[in-house]
């Protein structure tokens, strides 16, 4: 076991994910005690009390976000849930979206009131098909039982839910470029100053959080700060869904207690590395985070100080296994070439240097790279450090300069020789896909 | 207002106002693409970053300076090491994919990304790759071209046609590094009276005029300040020819006195940054075929005798009208009135009425009146001019016409007719006298707008010979007067 | 689309007023549902119906990867190229789909039936290699799967 658990707490079955299986669990019992009993205020205060920290992969407190949009100011206030979730090794918000569908409106709820927010929108990517069914399911049921779009519980406040669907655009998963798709128009982040919580969604106040962020909600209001604060650790209190994928022989979505041993994760709650071969590095926190050796990783627990310490984040818990013999220049061709296809080519860093990052990554694997070219990505990751007008820039960087600063004898290698030290692998030894001999063949 | 420091110096900032802004008031030059003070802020070209130092207690930092809000006692650095060292980043990554087209580049000479490139960076390219390909010589409406591989995606154009003219014209399609300026395809740039502006708030040579592609190189070229005619809003604008040291020896000596382009001439107080097409194409206006002979009774004759004519016929005139031109200069109707109006039943014509398709008004810069001097004509005479022969008063025995848009059939049948224009027309062998004039372009002058706005033009070309000046034509006619007078 | 709008004025009634632009994104995806792609005619008819700038809908379908403007083949293979579906075979599912359909990225069979592309990460990783096939995701493919799944779509 992996530690406490805060979402994850019943097994997944057929209709697990119904209105009333989600009632039979206690659901929908903590917005009514908070509209009964609390002020909006109080909720939020709670909230930072908990020290629940974003799970969309920046780790900001919530509480704090929250904090910043002024009660009774006299305009509408906009609640936004990130469900776009498309970081290369994330899968843990579609967990939700298709199995507590209904934890996360109650969560939606509760940060509607304490938000003063009317209308809500959950912002979910345009490729989740079973994912969006379910909480657009859900929806339908709770208007159906008066959880939105009615007062709730005798109180005056009342809150609409839109379902949102993007169109394939990773930029989208920024919160302001998220807010600028659901405008209804390229998903372009946003320069800031202002915050999107100051001037967001058509210029207004919003607050953007991420669905686990928003799933985690209802347990801190219902059983309070202070029991959430004795899950986890000091500074990562509470869980993480950790999303792990790759070279591991159970990959999946697993509930992990901050401060849970790395080691004992990967190895016995997982199954270890797929094929059976070793570790060579693992990607921790989604591909925006620099990678980590298996020497730099093993003694880890899985929190963000510790990870942190060790150079990289555990940012949203999307943990990529790479086994030995993995070609890691094939690794980093993959990363550019995403980050390449995703600019959104607003900001002259990334737009220009994405595409560079691209080309020259596909120079050393077509065996006409240079040596400087080494230097020539680092050089251009830096470029894109502190200077674009999202994170992607510096995301691409990050994953870049980590693989070179672990693997650059790997590159080398290519460069010298003109091929991959690893035959250009990227599968796990002994777990290769073989092409079925035809039926006629 | 906000205490602030740039480079040292201390720089009263209003509240609300952007590093940029409190800058570029205080004389301190930042380095800018897409930043346009008459546009909104996209913070999409980097290379305007600046460092704001630390205090001690947090690091310093560096960020754009057009989004950065002034805040009390801030420390900015316009030049500092590491500001230079991201300038030029930026700058690496600007020319990355542009093509190296500045030999056959109409921008080459008044090109911001060559003055900055050689200012900030001044190095070849460290990339050995192969640049980004995009469509080059794409048209995107009757007037604008566009080469998007020099495109540096600022957004400028955008959000002009977003902003300012309101057309929504044009966008930004794809995403990345493929990203492409298009128009809407529904032609609306094509509509769109104010397009060409976002030629001159191109800073690369992405955008550029159809009619004046290679048709010259603009360091060969001089701007003239003038008014444009084309409406009683008068912006103000740069008549752009080529410079006296220039000039073509050997070809055709007309390509010496052309209007190559006309761009804005930045007015706050009447038209901003921007003009209109019709303003760009006053080629088309100026380049109409001159009347170069004076006729009497349809001969030509030397200047002489069709003054000595005219000046005849005035004075055996006993109900003469003047039909004053509105597109006269406030020196030429000062001249005018000072000498033989008296003589007159004066009355202001409409030289021109709008033309079919044109934008009539609206509220950015076009007005209805297409005349750019009726505000100061009529401030002297009255405005509603006799359009029909039967409008006249009975008994006018001779009418004098200044200017166009008045035709000979909708003059008196029995009056005589004294004619005064620029333009070649079968109407002027018609009149009894016929004195050809000269134009704008060939004179200084001053023309009062809409408001009551005065501004300058400049003669940018000598007036053919044979050809008169108004005011000297008038002082002539007056002789006669004051001779009778005595 | 005319046929939607009936739709489309329900789908309005559920936004705050003043968001109509942010119908762009879910009409033209219905839009494409009911047409296969997005027609010039069907941009001319939603400019008139929410009344936005021609040029923000052509940027719209020109930026998502979603949208497309040209009919495609019946069924839409699109393939995860990204990491984890990368180390669990995706090259392998790409060709194998071309050794059974004849066909490359971008390309389309000649009877029009099957399209194949690649795209980014699909948010399936715990179950790569994964293969969407239309709405549909089909994920812990193994040889044997997707040749089923192949042959499912001949029929």
């Amino acid at each position: 076991m992996t530690g406490r658990k805060l979402i994850m707490t019943f097994p997944v079955t057929a209709d697990s994910h119904t209105l009333a299986a989600y009632r039979a669990r206690g659901g929908y019992a903590t917005i009514e005690k908070a509209v009964r009993g609390m002020r909006p205020d109080e909720v939020t205060k709670e909230v930072a009390a908990s020290g629940l920290l974003g799970h969309g992969g920046a780790a900001f407190p919530a509480g704090r976000k929250w904090g910043v949009i002024k009660l009774n100011d006299e305009q509408p206030h906009y609640l936004c849930a990130n469900a776009d979730e498309g970081e290369p090794g994330t899968f843990k918000d579609r967990w939700i979206l298709e199995n507590a569908p209904h934890l996360l409106i109650e969560g939606m709820l509760i940060a509607a009131f304490a938000l003063q927010v009317r209308h809500a929108f959950v912002y979910i990517r345009g490729e989740f098909d079973l994912p969006y069914r379910r909480i657009a399911g859900a929806v339908d049921e709770a208007y159906a039982a008066g959880w939105l779009g009615a007062p709730i519980a005798g109180s005056a406040f009342a809150c609409d839910i839109v379902v949102y669907r993007g169109a394939g655009s990773y930029v989208c998963g920024e919160a302001s470029g998220l807010l600028t798709s659901l405008e209804g128009r390229k998903g372009y982040p946003r320069n800031r100053p202002p915050r999107l919580t100051v001037r967001g969604l058509y210029q207004l106040p919003t607050v953007v959080n991420n669905v686990e962020t928003l799933a985690n909600i209802p347990g801190i209001v219902r059983d309070g700060a202070a029991t959430f604060r004795s899950v986890g650790t000091a500074k990562s209190p509470g869980t993480q869904l950790i999303s792990i994928s790759g070279h591991v022989r159970k990959p999946g979505v697993y509930e992990v207690e901050y401060g849970y041993p790395f080691a004992k994760f990967l190895h016995d709650d997982c199954g270890g590395v797929l094929g059976g071969g070793k570790l060579k590095c693992v990607i921790p926190g989604g591909i925006s985070t620099k990678v980590l050796t298996a020497a730099e990783i093993e003694p880890l627990t899985l929190d963000h100080a510790s990870v942190a310490a060790a150079g990289s984040g555990l940012g949203s818990g999307g943990m990529v296994v790479i086994a030995e013999g993995t070609c890691m220049v094939r690794l980093l061709q993959v990363l550019v070439r995403f980050y390449h296809h995703e600019s959104c080519g607003q900001c002259t860093p990334c737009r220009e240097g994405m595409g560079w990052l691209h080309k020259i990554v596909d120079r050393i694997v077509a065996g006409e790279g240079e040596l400087d070219d080494i230097d020539r990505l680092i050089a251009i990751s830096h470029a894109n450090d502190g200077t674009t007008i999202c994170g992607m820039g510096d995301a691409a960087g990050y994953a870049t300069v980590g693989i070179l600063a672990k693997y650059r004898d790997e590159f080398e290698h290519w460069i010298v020789h003109g091929r991959s030290r690893h035959g250009g692998r990227l599968e796990a030894v002994g777990a290769e896909w073989a092409l079925p001999e035809t039926v006629d063949g | 207002m906000v205490e602030i420091f740039i480079d040292g110096d201390r720089v009263e900032a209003q509240e609300g106002q952007t590093v940029m802004q409190a800058a570029r008031a205080s004389g301190h030059v930042i380095p800018y693409f897409c930043w346009h003070p008459a546009l909104s802020v996209p913070g999409n070209c980097r290379i305007c970053m600046v460092e704001v130092e630390g205090d001690g207690t947090a690091a310093g930092w560096l960020d754009i300076a057009c989004n950065m809000p002034v805040a009390k006692g801030m420390r900015v650095l316009t030049d500092s090491p590491r500001v230079r060292s991201r300038r030029k980043q930026m700058l690496q990554l600007v020319t990355l994919n542009h093509p190296v087209d500045c030999g056959i580049c109409d921008k080459a000479g008044e090109c911001t990304l060559q003055d900055y490139h050689y200012q900030y960076n001044g190095e070849p390219s460290v990339s050995r790759d192969v640049k980004v390909r995009a469509t080059k010589h794409f048209p995107l409406s009757d007037r604008i071209v566009l080469d998007n591989e020099r495109c540096i995606v600022c957004s400028r154009c955008v959000r002009f046609t977003r902003e300012i003219s309101k057309s929504d014209s044009l966008g930004i399609v794809n995403r990345g590094d493929h990203s492409l300026v298009r128009a809407s395809e529904d032609g609306a740039l094509g509509r769109d009276p104010y397009s060409d502006n976002v030629i001159d708030i191109c800073p690369v040579g992405a955008l550029l005029s159809r009619p004046f592609l290679h048709q010259a190189r603009v360091w060969y070229l001089e701007p003239t300040p003038s008014v444009c005619p084309g409406c009683e809003r008068g912006c103000t604008v740069q008549i752009w020819h080529r410079k006296r040291e220039w000039k073509l020896n050997r070809l055709d000596a007309k390509l010496n006195a052309r209007i190559e382009r006309v761009t804005p001439l930045e007015n706050a107080a009447v038209n901003g940054p921007w003009i209109c097409n019709k303003g760009r194409d006053l080629a088309q206006l100026f380049d109409r075929p001159r009347a170069l002979a004076p006729l009497v009774a349809g001969r030509e004759v030397a200047l002489d005798a069709a003054v000595d004519a005219a000046r005849a016929l005035i004075a055996a005139a006993r109900r003469p009208v003047a039909l004053v031109s509105s597109w006269a200069s406030n020196e030429e109707l000062a001249a005018f009135d000072r000498t033989i109006a008296s003589r007159f039943t004066c009355r202001v014509k409409t030289d021109w009425l709008p033309l079919p398709g044109e934008r009539v008004e609206d509220d950015v810069l076009i007005k209805a009146d297409k005349n750019p001097n009726r505000t100061a004509a009529i401030a002297r005479y009255p405005g509603s001019a006799f359009e029909r022969p039967e409008a006249f008063p009975s008994g006018c025995d001779l009418v004098l016409v200044w200017g166009e848009g008045c035709r000979a059939d909708a003059l008196p049948a029995g009056a005589r007719v004294v004619r005064m224009d620029a333009w070649l027309h079968p109407d002027n062998a018609r009149a009894d006298v016929f004195v050809p004039i000269s134009v704008q372009t060939e004179r200084s002058g001053h023309y009062t707008n809409f408001a009551g706005t005065v501004s300058r033009f400049e003669a940018c070309f000598a007036k053919p010979d044979g050809v008169a000046d108004a005011e000297a034509l008038f002082a002539s006619l007056a002789a006669a007067a004051m001779a009778e007078a005595t | 689309m005319k046929s939607l709008h009936a739709e489309f004025d329900a789908l309005r009634r559920r936004f705050p007023p003043g968001f109509e632009p942010s119908l762009v994104l879910p009409c033209l995806r219905r839009i494409q549902e009911e047409r296969g792609h997005v027609a010039d005619a069907d941009i001319d008819d939603l400019v008139a119906y929410l009344r936005v700038p021609r040029i923000r809908i052509e940027e719209v379908l020109s930026y998502y990867t979603q949208f497309r403007r040209a009919p495609i083949g019946r069924f839409h293979l699109q393939v995860c190229r990204n990491v984890a579906c990368s180390m669990r075979g995706a090259e392998g599912v790409v060709a194998q789909i071309d050794e059974r359909l004849g066909i490359a990225p971008g390309e389309t069979t000649e009877d029009g039936r099957c399209t194949l592309s690649t795209v980014e990460c699909l948010g399936s990783c715990g179950t790569a290699p994964v293969v969407v096939v239309n709405e549909t995701y089909h994920e812990n493919l193994t040889p044997e799967r997707l040749d089923a799944l192949i042959e499912g779509l001949a029929r």
